[in-house]
């Protein structure tokens, strides 16, 4: 006989990302999603964001297929982090961020990165009880990215731009990149930033405390 | 990229509400996967078929009915058929301002049991 199941396949994952949320609210914090391709500079945006004086209390969860190298890095700067191997997986989901959030002193955090695996595609099909998701795009990587990638871009709240000091050595059209992103999604918030140089940052930690605070 | 964990969260969801319904066997399983949606339909029957054998749908077909990606131009009002998965331009003004009205489903939508 047939039976009706009209279930979304990914319904289990949001209702555990609900469920993150929720503690997530009781602890009045905010949380970003942080996902870029690998090697875009995620972490070492992270450990600039830590160095520069936010007076936020900001914890991070890493995730990387293999390995504890960037929480070892993050560590350094004296913030909370957690480190998930997702042993082969290309994303984070819920329910890994679920079983290590009691790692965590949540209560004494106003903000919480959540450290995506580099991929600029999976990533962003799984909430994880995200207030919002920023991505990273080096402009090594091509200005191509938008249209190649959407969803990522769509999905953001901001992009930002790192490596922008290299500028004078590719061939990369990064107004292209912006007027792309923009046009898939005209809300995004986009920051030219290097960590090399510092350039860009101070707007972007303007803008995460405006953010983190009003949570 | 993620059949595998695809073919878990399936097999999960089918199994428990073959049981609730108080069958003991599942036949076939029809799924709707948007073309947009990230996965591949023979990456996933394939994990599908891989973990199944130790459940009770290890004699389960998986039948996949690919949508494809529609949008709707913000710019123009176009509405259109993406032939591509992810290159999205208006093939009327070829702006990529646009909305995806379908493709990104990833559902489970009967299965037939005994």
């Amino acid at each position: 006989m047939k039976v009706k199941v009209v279930t979304k396949i990914l319904e289990a994952n949001e209702r555990i990302a609900r469920e993150n949320r929720r503690l997530f609210d009781n602890a009045a914090l905010f949380v970003i999603n942080l996902m870029s391709g690998p090697g875009a500079g995620k972490t070492s945006i992270l450990e600039k964001t830590l160095t520069l004086k936010t007076g936020l209390r900001i914890g991070v969860i890493e995730g990387d297929i293999a390995g504890s190298d960037d929480a070892e890095r993050i560590e350094k700067h004296g913030a909370p982090v957690v480190q998930i191997n997702t042993g082969g997986a290309c994303h984070l989901d819920a329910n890994m961020i679920h079983e290590v959030l009691q790692d965590l002193p949540l209560q004494d955090l106003d903000l919480l990165f959540i450290e995506n695996v580099g991929n600029l595609v999976c990533p962003a099909e799984f909430k994880v009880g995200e207030d919002i998701k920023v991505m990273v795009l080096s402009i090594a990587e091509g200005h191509d990215k938008p249209l190649k990638y959407p969803l990522m871009f769509q999905e953001s709240s901001a992009l930002l731009l790192n490596k922008i000091d290299l500028a004078p050595y590719l061939d990369v059209d990064i107004n292209k990149i912006k007027k792309d992103a923009l046009s898939l999604n005209p809300g995004l918030k986009i920051f030219e930033i290097s960590c090399k140089t510092g350039e860009g940052l101070s707007a972007w930690t303007d803008w995460l405390k405006e953010k983190a605070l009003r949570s | 990229m993620h059949e595998l964990s695809i073919a878990q969260n399936v097999l999960e969801i089918v199994s428990e509400q073959c049981t609730r319904s108080g069958h003991t066997k599942i036949d076939s399983v029809n799924l709707r996967i948007g073309r947009a949606s990230g996965i591949m339909p023979d990456a996933l029957i394939f994990a599908f078929d891989a973990i199944k054998s130790d459940s009770i749908a290890r004699d389960a077909v998986l039948n996949i009915e690919e949508i494809p990606v529609t949008g709707l131009c913000n710019d123009c009002s176009h509405s259109f058929i993406v032939q591509e998965e992810y290159i999205l331009n208006c093939p009327a003004c070829k702006g990529s301002s646009f909305q995806i009205r379908s493709g990104r489903e990833l559902d489970i939508i009967d299965m037939e049991v005994s």
